[in-house]
């Protein structure tokens, strides 16, 4: 959001959430069609927002039409809080809807909006995974014509799909994916979990909490309803793995600020060319980190 | 029908704020199908049909109001379309009578365009029990329910025989609401 704009709130009168109540009613309608048909992508109108289409829109209008007084939000992008990305979006809502907080810790969150990740801590019930999604369809890659995706989908029809992972271990020896890995949704309809990396597509799977994917650009609204089934493409001998974070000697990397040994970590490049490591998620890596001294303090 | 007409009578389904509150008791619904969730207080017995009416429809969809359940003055408020069951989005009926309908299914495509149907019961979590699994459900849930007509069940594993098209199903009574999206499951113990 451009710095020198400021929402004129009480000329133009905006509603509670930006959104007007038809807007909002329609992208409700959209999320129980999206739960009831679990992974099929939802059509809905979506509305020009005060942000660039790709900055999060379908994300925001799910959070815009989901929080409500007493909610307590916490926006993350790349699994930080203090992005540029989940700075003004969380601003943007902290605008536009009086009465709702705003958290960092996980645990404290009833709304998770988040670009490229799912926090490392484990959902609960009473929460709720909004995720921003740039490319909706799976299938873009091997069918151009939407009219067609669709029916493939309907069918459950994926064959080209496993055809593309195919030529990749013939090529490579091993799924080239690294983020947006197909995944399928209570035996039928296949995803793009939007950028999330693969350490993160098994969280989809009988997750407690419901999963929203909002894609503003494409349109389109789906979920991942909590206790379903959700499996990535793989094949009986080439199975799913997640990304390895060992070293040369076979040792697990830790967190260089942490020390964290189970999370996931994000390479980071120093001045003299010397790899490093570091929690992506910054509210686990600022609670391991407290956990910690804690525990010096309680031995010393 | 006095709920709508009454100028006592109980305006907050017609609040934004209330509709948030509503709307994420029934997406809750939806996500945990068979869980019952209690509508927010003060809702009377219409009251609580017309908080989640309201909260869903407009003028964009259409309804099939089958046992005259939403009076003149509620149509008008919720400006939605009038329309005959086999083409609407919405319907609503009473769960005492079997269903006698062909409602939208979608179609393989488009499965968003099969109907909601609102289903008006006596009373959620007292009499014959449901069993249900599906996603949203750990293992199995049982849902208590009387004034659901046995045809119902029967009428909806009809409709929903060909996924991804079917029917999702909300079942509200006095001031508590379910749903039973179409990927439940439905083992019957004798529902009353």
């Amino acid at each position: 959001m451009n710095p020198g704009y400021e929402l004129p709130l009480d000329e133009a009168a905006y509603s509670f959430g930006f959104l007007d109540e038809y807007a909002k009613r329609e992208v409700r309608r959209a999320i129980l069609k999206a739960v009831s048909i679990p992974g099929y992508q939802t059509p809905y109108a979506s509305r020009e927002m005060p942000m660039g289409r790709g900055f999060g829109t379908g994300g925001l209008q799910l959070t815009l039409s989901l929080i409500g007084p007493g909610d307590t939000l916490k926006v993350i992008d790349q699994g930080s809080d203090d992005s540029v990305n989940a700075v003004n979006l969380r601003h943007f809502v902290e605008l536009t809807c009086p009465g709702v907080d705003t958290a960092e810790r996980t645990a404290e969150a009833t709304l998770i909006q988040s670009r490229h990740r799912i926090p490392e801590a484990p959902l609960t019930e009473e929460q709720l995974l909004v995720l921003q999604v740039p490319y909706p369809d799976p299938l873009v890659v091997v069918e151009p014509s939407e009219g067609k995706r669709k029916i493939m989908h309907g069918e459950g029809d994926y064959s080209r799909l496993l055809t593309k992972l195919y030529e990749d271990i013939v090529q490579f020896d091993e799924i080239t994916i690294s983020h947006r890995y197909p995944t399928r949704i209570n035996g039928h309809y296949v995803i793009d979990p939007s950028p999330i990396p693969r350490y993160d597509v098994p969280r989809l799977h009988q997750s407690r909490a419901l999963i929203l994917f909002g894609a503003g650009r494409e349109k389109r609204i789906y979920a991942v309803p909590p206790y379903t089934v959700a499996e990535p493409l793989a094949f009986e001998d080439v199975p799913f793995r997640t990304e390895d974070f060992r070293e040369e000697h076979g040792n697990r990397r830790a967190c260089a600020r942490c020390g964290a040994k189970d999370s996931f970590l994000d390479e980071i490049i120093l001045d003299g060319g010397e790899k490093t490591y570091q929690c992506s998620d910054s509210d686990y890596c600022n609670q391991q980190l407290a956990m910690r001294s804690a525990a010096v303090e309680a031995s010393a | 029908m006095p709920e709508l007409q009454t100028p006592a009578a109980d305006t907050q389904g017609w609040m934004p704020l209330t509709q948030q509150r509503v709307f994420r008791q029934l997406m809750n619904a939806f996500a945990y199908p068979g869980r019952i969730e209690p509508l927010c207080p003060g809702a009377d017995a219409q009251g609580a049909l017309t908080r989640i009416l309201a909260t869903l429809l407009d003028g964009e969809v259409s309804l099939a109001d089958l046992d005259a359940q939403v009076s003149p003055l509620g149509w008008a408020r919720l400006e939605v379309r009038r329309d005959v069951p086999e083409r609407s989005n919405f319907v609503l009926a009473r769960g005492d009578r079997a269903p006698d309908f062909q409602p939208r299914l979608g179609t393989l495509e488009s499965p968003e365009g099969g109907a909601t149907v609102l289903v008006r019961v006596g009373a959620l979590g007292r009499g014959g029990e449901l069993r249900l699994s599906g996603p949203g459900i750990r293992g199995e849930r049982r849902m208590a329910v009387t004034g659901l007509d046995p045809a119902w069940i029967e009428a909806r594993s009809q409709w929903n025989g060909a996924f991804p098209m079917g029917v999702d199903l909300i079942l509200v009574d006095d001031r508590q609401l379910a749903a039973l999206p179409r990927t439940t499951r439905i083992h019957t113990e004798g529902a009353r």
